[in-house]
């Protein structure tokens, strides 16, 4: 198998890239017609397969369940989660030749094995969904030129799939329909009617492709959400306990902060999160972010290059066909940091003071999400796309930081995303060592606005209170949140 | 003579710029056990959190005298009516079906587990803790995890806790929502029992039976405290309501066409083995009108989750709603628009953002929160609802800000807004006051006469609507017994 992306002619990379648009919801008043009386099987039953097969069958839809035969025999979590709930579950050969529709929802790195084992019991003019086109478009897997391929991409977690639709919301969802498998023409409808059974339909729909899926999810996960985060998490706490800060304070503080801080991006993006800090600190934020983007700029963009050219995937492959011997060392480094074995202290944070005394994190924050959305939307992206893998997932993930720091955030995430997080924060850390040099416990510990008057200058705060609000991830950001206002806030601290 | 326990004096409290209580002064001295009452509403709840010092003094004194030769815990103990839990991350983002959807990932410590950590935290005596469990009928949970526990009994959990912890002042903020008949017999002595040993007490409740250690009687009234005597207590000032109900809500609902628009054969619904709900058999025809009684942890509300579409084992399940067997096509959204729920589950998972008005709209889209924009028809008949449940001035206030009753009178409106076939109301009345109880009941009796379905559900036969025809008792997950209801004069 080849590289699906690399195969195209310039212009069709650009045409796949390209795929994205924000869909009405009156692209969605047919329901779930198309796929109704239909058979849905899903492969794997983990929290988005289990949560996702509940909302289907919610919805009126007929929902199965197929496992490897081991998982069954040993009755394994994934089957005991689908029995419990009184769904049928069988073997590869009992269930798949029966399935209209069979789901995919395994971890990527077994999409080969699993697709290559149910493709030959597929029946004819069947469709086969994926929730994230890894295996498509970098492992170029080829799949019968009668089977509909498509994709459903709730961007939460599986849990959150089914507590905003028994709410009555849903979470926003991205779509796509694989053009080198779209025999029918059938994809896209059945696609829409699924996005209605989970009830993403209500909170925001983006059309995209396979190719515009992969290559901007990689990015964001690589960059902003896990990799800065977790670069910015040890290198805010190490300057902290260099200074003299409190560690169980230090901790607390980066722990929580970045889900607070994020908070406020998520409800109204970058200028919520950087008015929450008074008008000097913003202007020093502000300052100190743009720094960090000339600094950082060069690093995602080689981030960026590296997965549109194929190179991240052949490296990380390699890895995996080495036992994931990089992966598992990094990941035991990770569990070493100072960060992550100091535990939380027992110190009442206020939120307003997550801002105040961290206002280095919010640089990051900021840095983070404007240098991954700019990359990517110059390299071929198309703004919403790239919204939704920066700025939209960024609290998710911050708010796994939150429930157990770094360590579980790279539980949490795909291997995938894990891998790429750790290439960015090596090659990042050493970057910014000169940076770090020049930071005191005024950007991180202690409060900024201590000792100042909050004096500004009227015209230095309009043009960066112009700057932050007119960049493009605002503009872009500010329609696609209408659509989930409703959004449940997610606390942990 | 010693001092006083509690000496309260000119204290100010306001919320949203309004006065709640004014010029308030309050003397516990020792010996005394006090309940307090009164209409939902006039500030009980934030004066027993300013005592506990869990909101801050700002105008006038609240002083604590602790009794130095007391053996029992220096301190104000505090139970709130509102229960919460968290997760094993410390996160409580829960929602309210989530104890029915079955999940191998463990995520909330069980009641056992919870127990010993508190215990530790205070450094209570293990071999007390059986004796209040046993007395609360609480020993058969200890090993559920706190997401599986409903709200009675996640009420008795913070009652347990109280009762062990034994401090020297324990207020019990509406102790007995949610509480089953013989439960609150048992907690009555209970509270005896340590009231006994040391403990003094003070009771927010409007209940009729209290712990015979009661002695003092106070109301508060137009923001100030009055000593009153256990006859005058009753009384109620509140003036009956006496509008018309809307209009909109007198037009017929649309009635089933099935005959029976419920029927359960031989239904079992079990977790990891253990049944809750075994072999219930069951039918109810359109226009009836059914109380269902069982103790805390007979299964009531998961039988009823069954029928509002929360239970996800109802789909291998022999059961039938509105004629058509359940699994064969239809979305729990077709079966939510035709039935008005409310219960206790409901109103504490219920998104707590969201305004009086929306809450109330969301009623037409059986969804927690508002998500659309419902037009002008829809949006006149909230706003009349809202005028006839006297919300209106607090219609743009969020849930959250405001005191129990009031948010169970807006859950109660967005019960009823879209005039539904079913209604389902699972301790409706629960944080209410009397008068308040009495009106709602009324009020179901008049919208019940258009031929809605009925289902009640009440611990106490002194607060039911007149219309109940037919009573299912539930014991430990069985059907008991099934009879016609004596009509009550």
């Amino acid at each position: 198998m080849s590289n699906y992306f690399n195969t195209l002619p310039l212009r069709e990379k650009l045409n796949q890239l390209g795929v994205c648009d924000f869909m009405d919801s009156s692209e969605f008043l047919d329901g779930v017609n198309a796929l109704k009386g239909k058979k849905l099987v899903i492969i794997g039953c983990g929290a988005q397969g289990l949560n996702q097969g509940l909302n289907l069958r919610d919805s009126g839809l007929d929902v199965s369940y197929t496992l490897r035969k081991e998982a069954i025999e040993g009755k394994r979590d994934s089957w005991k989660n689908a029995t419990e709930n009184n769904f049928t579950v069988g073997t590869y050969e009992e269930l798949v030749p029966t399935a209209d529709v069979l789901i995919n929802l395994t971890p990527d790195k077994q999409h080969t094995s699993v697709v290559n084992a149910v493709m030959p019991l597929m029946k004819q003019g069947a469709t086969l969904s994926y929730s994230h086109g890894f295996n498509i478009v970098e492992e170029g897997m080829q799949v019968r030129k009668d089977i509909t391929v498509i994709m459903v991409a709730p961007k939460c977690p599986g849990s959150e799939v089914r507590a905003e639709y028994v709410r009555g919301f849903g979470v926003p969802t991205l779509i796509a329909v694989h053009p080198e498998n779209d025999p029918e023409g059938k994809g896209l409808d059945q696609a829409k009617a699924y996005c209605v059974g989970t009830g993403g339909h209500k909170a925001g729909v983006l059309k995209s492709s396979f190719v515009a899926e992969v290559k901007s999810d990689l990015m964001g996960e690589q960059t902003i959400l896990c990799g800065l985060l977790q670069t910015g998490s040890i290198l805010s706490f190490d300057k902290m306990i260099e200074k003299g800060i409190d560690a169980g304070y230090a901790s607390k503080l980066v722990q929580y902060g970045v889900e607070v801080i994020t908070e406020a991006l998520k409800q109204g993006g970058i200028t919520a999160m950087m008015d929450r800090l008074s008008n000097v600190a913003k202007i020093k934020a502000f300052e100190v972010s743009e720094e960090l983007k000339t600094i950082m700029r060069p690093l995602f963009q080689k981030h960026q290059d590296d997965i549109m050219s194929g190179e991240f995937s052949r490296v990380m492959m390699e890895d995996w066909a080495a036992g994931d011997k990089n992966l598992l060392a990094w990941r035991a480094a990770t569990g070493e940091t100072a960060f992550e074995k100091t535990p939380a202290g027992n110190v009442k944070i206020g939120e307003q003071e997550y801002f105040d005394n961290a206002l280095l994190m919010v640089a990051f924050v900021r840095a983070g999400v404007e240098l991954a959305f700019e990359t990517m939307v110059e390299a071929g992206i198309k703004p919403e796309s790239a919204y939704y893998e920066s700025l939209h997932e960024t609290p998710l993930i911050a708010n796994t930081i939150a429930r157990k720091k770094l360590f579980e955030m790279n539980r949490v995430i795909s291997d995938t995303a894990e891998y790429g997080c750790y290439l960015f924060d090596h090659a990042c850390k050493p970057l910014l060592a000169d940076f770090m040099t020049k930071v005191d416990t005024d950007l991180i510990g202690k409060n900024f606005n201590e000792g100042k008057d909050g004096a500004v200058d009227n015209r230095a705060l309009i043009s960066v209170n112009e700057v932050i609000r007119s960049h493009q991830v605002e503009v872009v950001g500010a329609e696609l949140r209408k659509a989930m206002t409703a959004m449940k806030s997610i606390k942990t601290a | 003579m010693s001092q006083p326990v509690v000496h309260i004096a000119h204290f100010n409290l306001k919320y949203h710029q309004k006065p709640v209580l004014q010029d308030l002064s309050w003397v516990i001295n020792r010996n005394d056990n006090w309940l307090l009452c009164g209409s939902s509403g006039t500030g009980k709840t934030s004066l027993a959190k300013a005592i506990a010092g869990l909101i801050p003094v700002h105008e006038g004194e609240v002083n604590i005298n602790f009794h130095p030769e007391s053996t029992l815990p220096a301190m104000v103990h505090y139970v709130a009516n509102w229960y919460q839990f968290k997760d094993l991350e410390g996160a409580s983002n829960f929602y309210y079906q989530q104890r029915y959807n079955s999940s191998v990932t463990v995520t909330t410590a069980t009641v056992i587990a919870e127990l010993e950590v508190y215990g530790k935290e205070y450094g209570l005596p293990s071999e007390e803790i059986e004796h209040i469990l046993e007395a609360l009928g609480f020993t058969a949970l200890k090993n559920s995890p706190l997401i599986q526990l409903s709200s009675g009994e996640h009420k008795k959990l913070q009652l347990v806790k109280a009762l062990w912890l034994k401090p020297q002042l324990l207020i019990l903020d509406q102790p007995y929502n949610g509480l089953d008949s013989l439960s609150r017999k048992n907690l009555n002595i209970l509270l005896e029992e340590i009231a006994a040993a040391g403990t003094q007490l003070i009771l927010i409740s409007n209940e009729t039976e209290l712990p015979a250690v009661i002695n003092r009687f106070a109301e508060i009234r137009k923001g100030a405290l009055k000593e009153v005597s256990f006859e005058e207590r009753a009384l109620d000032l509140v003036e009956e309501i006496t509008k018309p109900v809307p209009s909109f809500l007198n037009n017929v609902s649309v009635s089933s066409t099935a005959d029976h628009v419920i029927k359960m054969i031989d239904v079992n619904i079990s977790y990891s083995g253990k049944q809750v709900l075994k072999n219930i058999n069951w039918e109810v025809n359109s226009g009836e009108k059914w109380l269902l009684q069982g103790y805390n942890g007979s299964g009531k509300s998961t039988l009823l989750s069954l029928i509002a579409g929360d239970h996800p084992q109802a789909y291998s399940n022999n059961f039938y709603l509105f004629g058509n067997k359940r699994g064969t096509g239809e979305s729990i959204w077709e079966i939510k628009e035709r039935i008005g729920l409310i219960s206790p589950e409901l109103h504490w998972y219920f998104d707590a953002s969201a305004t009086v008005w929306q809450s109330i709209a969301s009623g037409f889209y059986d969804s927690s929160g508002l998500f659309c924009n419902p037009g002008a028809t829809k949006h006149k008949q909230v706003d009349e609802l809202i005028s006839y449940f006297g919300l209106t001035e607090y219609k743009n206030r969020l849930m959250n800000e405001l005191p129990l009753g009031k948010q169970r009178l807006t859950l109660l409106a967005r019960t009823i807004i879209k005039n539904p076939e079913i209604l389902i109301l699972d301790e409706p009345c629960q944080g209410l006051d009397q008068q308040q109880t009495q009106h709602f009941n009324k009020l179901v009796d008049e919208l019940c006469k258009n031929g809605t379905t009925l289902i009640y559900v009440g611990h106490f036969e002194s607060q039911l609507p007149s219309c109940l025809e037919k009573r299912i008792l539930l014991e430990n997950g069985e059907v008991k017994s099934v009879e016609p209801m004596l009509q009550t004069i």
